[in-house]
């Protein structure tokens, strides 16, 4: 595997490109009997399919914020091997974080160029029916447990909001799965997460038992945000074709078929509206 | 990657045309041969014994601190303000490679031999007469490791023949010291959860005893005694209140009581069981009282809002028993934090005599800029002061308890309360969160009876930041930058009388000082800057005596010891650790160093040999 983040024409001449995706992230990009499988890697397979090239997927494990993925897997490289890749998947697209600055005034991202939005993320809380036959308000937490996986924005949102009200009734666990497999045994009521999530989960346990609760949540900071891609700064030319990829996908449906292959309803970014 | 087996491995040697039959040489000819016949069946251990005698025994250092109490001190004096000029480079080792990250070792030296760590979890020992390598040991590091703050290491341990180190991927190894081939290897804890060790573990007793780093969110620090010579766990001491502590019996692990007597007493909801509070420093030990004192990291989550109480033993010091782990006492020094003020950094047993009567002290310097002076029996507060100049967290200590008068104002703002997804409220906060002092460890001198302390002036901007991001997910973080205060300095070497919070003198660096202090009997203090310069300094005045360029930032600490009757200085350079990874005015300061990674011994000429 080659160590750099290359431009459109050496990716082409190598006949292969590498993609970097965060590794356990269901539905968005994990390992399931030693297939990759998921939501971002089935649109890295089209974006490949599309530019010609063979898929080499570069798994990510998370760092403390995207800015620290970013810098591991688009323009630095790996802490040890210095390995890098050529796109990276599940960046979010927003003017704000990408032209963030530091206190000097640089450009935090400046590296990297993040472009095509492709979903429009959320927050949803999925629940049993059979405990909780009703979850219409937030404040059907004052009465049952919830659970929420650990430094997420869900977790703070419900240990702090309306004056630390549900923070008696919240408990929070490692990963989404571990919530998700508490919520089946049973030790706590409802699960809140990324929609796209809720909605995955919600379809593998039976949608029936577990629906997702159609409810707002008042106070929250951020009620949802456009997910899109990112490529070195220098290599502009690839993210115009990976972006034509996109847009094409869109209108042929097939990112649609993809979201309905993991039963995530697809929200498309206002970007493709505007 | 390198191969996890040693890269090269040889034997001691005598090269029989260096051994020239002069008065000195023969000296070492005679040792050389001795080490070279017993190299099959390796040349005496350390023993505790060796260790519990470190600080006075001048012809080795077998323990990170220069004696378990780790004070820093040597009573060599044969380099002192009149002879330091004359101090010229014996020899300089190179750890090669493109592995030029952060060096934050100790030196070790045991019968001519130099053991030391390097960045990327390697060591090496080196013949310490003339800096020829005698094996190398390269980790091999998981793909998936995240350490937070470069890739260093603190240094080793010596036991037995044994070389023993903790890894980035949250191993402790243990070398043999004649060949470098793994003896043992022991997995603390999971570096996927998010675990390394950089620390330089400590031995008491024949238990080799670890804390764990591990800066997110999710993890429980943990002190942990395994046995020096095969690894086997014996203690296991959560620093987190209300998880179990365990011992083992025969090789049986018993529950041992859960710390802190039962969980959610300081904490609110069930936020104890990922409470953070990593000793990641690691510890010292005080025979006298029998003790172990590990510091304790910040409580997670960052988000002091969310966790109304003083999360024990969050930002902590505790005393712990090395027969069975249990805490003996703690001490708290920035209960409920809101400013990353980790409680981790080292404390240093001391003796003085007050109204006619010895007090048994430990001492601290603090990241939130107190130093405090505790009664080490029992950790009764004793004094406190800042020393650093400036602190707007809290006005004082309150005089019986120690605890800090809070200005509540300079707590960073609650996120929750940024409705509109807008940057909130921004604080100005001193000490910036890397602390009035971090890791680099001061020194004492029983001569003035000062405690030669490297500080860092500086502040921070700390507000919520809504358009941060974690996989993918909207995220509350928080945003910081780090400021200088002065134009002309960051770092202040200060001299501090512990018994009156005195600072009798201060010598200001303009970078950020990393690194760590060594006393000596020789009247002298010795320290690096980033800057690359190894310095001396008059320990009565702070008058600059003697500086050496090295070619890189240092950011080790210096030992000194004693061989073929002369005196041995050595402190390794190498720029890095965690003052590069931050952004804004620091940055500037320090973006022009280059990297590196030598090791530099020097000495006097022979002409000051003592036979």
């Amino acid at each position: 595997m080659v160590c750099q983040a290359r431009s459109l024409e050496d990716i082409q001449d190598s006949g292969h490109i590498i993609v970097a995706v965060y590794e356990n992230y269901a539905p968005y990009s994990f390992q399931e009997d030693g297939n990759a499988r998921g939501i971002d890697v089935e649109i890295a397979k089209a974006i490949a399919d599309d530019l010609n090239v063979e898929l080499q997927l570069l798994w990510l494990a998370p760092d403390e914020t995207v800015e620290d993925d970013l810098r591991n897997a688009i323009w630095k490289g790996h802490i040890i091997h210095r390995t890098k890749a050529d796109l990276m998947m599940r960046v979010p697209y927003d003017k704000a974080f990408s032209q963030l600055r530091d206190d000097v005034g640089l450009l935090v991202n400046e590296l990297v160029h993040m472009f095509a939005p492709y979903q429009t993320e959320s927050w949803a809380v999925m629940h049993s029916k059979e405990r909780m036959p009703e979850l219409t308000t937030m404040n059907y937490f004052a009465y049952h447990k919830v659970g929420a996986e650990i430094d997420s924005v869900p977790h703070f949102y419900l240990i702090s909001s309306f004056g630390g009200r549900f923070k008696q009734n919240t408990t929070h666990y490692k990963s989404i799965e571990e919530t998700v497999d508490t919520l089946v045994k049973g030790d706590i009521d409802a699960v809140m997460g990324l929609r796209s999530q809720m909605h995955y989960h919600s379809h593998k346990l039976g949608s029936e038992q577990y629906p997702i609760a159609s409810m707002g949540f008042p106070q929250m900071a951020k009620q949802q945000w456009d997910i899109g891609m990112a490529v070195h700064t220098d290599f502009r030319a690839l993210a115009y074709a990976i972006g034509d990829v996109i847009t094409a996908m869109l209108n042929d449906q097939r990112l649609d078929a993809i979201f309905a292959q993991y039963h995530a309803p697809l929200q498309v970014p206002k970007y493709y509206s505007e | 990657m390198g191969n996890a087996s040693c890269m090269t491995s040889s034997f001691l040697t005598i090269d029989e045309e260096k051994a020239m039959p002069t008065k000195t040489h023969m000296k070492s000819l005679a040792l050389s041969m001795m080490l070279a016949f017993s190299a099959g069946s390796a040349t005496a251990g350390v023993t505790d014994k060796d260790i519990l005698a470190d600080h006075k025994t001048n012809d080795d250092v077998v323990t990170n601190g220069m004696g378990l109490q780790a004070q820093r001190f040597s009573t060599l004096d044969y380099i002192n303000k009149d002879t330091v000029d004359d101090v010229r480079v014996a020899w300089a080792f190179s750890l090669g490679g493109e592995k030029q990250k952060g060096q934050e070792t100790q030196p070790m030296i045991k019968d001519g031999v130099m053991y030391i760590s390097g960045s990327y979890s390697r060591v090496w020992a080196v013949d310490a007469r003339t800096g020829k390598e005698l094996w190398q040991y390269e980790a091999r590091l998981p793909d998936g490791i995240m350490p937070c703050c470069d890739v260093i290491n603190r240094g080793v341990a010596l036991y037995d023949d044994l070389v023993i180190f903790g890894t980035l991927d949250a191993k402790l190894v243990a070398l043999n010291k004649d060949t470098g081939k793994t003896v043992w290897k022991k997995t603390v804890e999971s570096y996927k959860a998010g675990y390394a060790i950089t620390a330089a573990p400590i031995i008491v007793d024949g238990k080799v005893i670890t804390g764990v780093s591990g800066g997110e969110f999710g993890i429980v620090g943990a002190v942990r005694a395994y046995d020096a010579k095969t690894g086997n766990p014996v203690w296991e001491r959560p620093t987190v209140e209300g998880h179990m502590g365990y011992v083992w019996n025969e090789g049986k692990k018993v529950e041992a009581g859960i710390s802190g007597g039962a969980p959610g007493k300081t904490w609110p909801a069930d936020l104890w069981k990922h409470g953070g509070a990593a000793p990641w420093l690691g510890g010292t030990y005080d025979p006298e009282t029998n003790l172990l004192f590990f510091g304790t990291g910040n409580p997670a989550p960052w988000n002091s809002h969310l966790r109304p109480g003083d999360n024990y033993f969050s930002s902590s010091r505790l005393a712990i028993n090395p027969d069975n782990g249990k805490i003996v006492w703690h001490f708290q020094t920035t209960p409920h934090d809101g400013w990353d003020y980790d409680g981790v950094n080292e404390v240093v047993s001391f003796n003085y005599r007050e109204n006619g009567k010895t007090v048994r002290a430990a001492a601290t310097a603090d990241r939130n800029g107190f130093f405090y002076v505790l009664n080490r029996e029992n950790g009764d507060f004793i004094r406190g002061f800042p020393f650093v100049d400036k602190i707007t967290w809290a006005t004082g200590l309150d005089e019986k308890t120690g605890r800090p008068i809070y200005v509540e104002d300079n707590r960073p703002g609650n996120p929750a309360d940024s409705e509109d997804g807008k940057q909130g409220a921004t604080v100005v906060a001193a000490p910036a969160f890397l602390g009035g002092k971090n890791w680099m460890p001061m020194a004492y001198s029983k001569n003035t009876g000062l405690f030669y302390v490297p500080t860092n002036e500086w502040e921070m901007d700390i507000w919520n930041q809504p358009t941060s991001y974690k996989k993918g997910a909207a995220y509350l973080g928080a945003g910081f930058t780090i400021k200088s205060i002065y134009e002309d300095h960051i770092g202040s070497l200060r001299a501090i009388d512990p018994k009156t919070g005195e600072t009798v003198w201060r010598h200001n660096n303009f970078a950020p000082l990393w690194g760590g202090v060594l006393a000596t009997a020789g009247g002298l203090v010795f320290t690096g800057n980033p800057e690359g310069y190894l310095m001396a300094f008059d320990d009565k005045t702070g008058e600059v005596v003697w500086e050496f360029q090295t070619g890189s930032g240092i950011v080790g600490s210096p030992v000194t010891w004693e061989m073929d009757g002369e005196q041995y200085l050595t402190v390794i350079s190498g720029w890095g650790g965690a003052v590069p990874l931050w952004g804004g005015e620091v940055a500037k300061r320090v973006k022009h160093l280059n990297q590196g990674g030598t090791v530099w011994t020097f000495k006097l000429p022979q002409k000051y040999a003592k036979n």
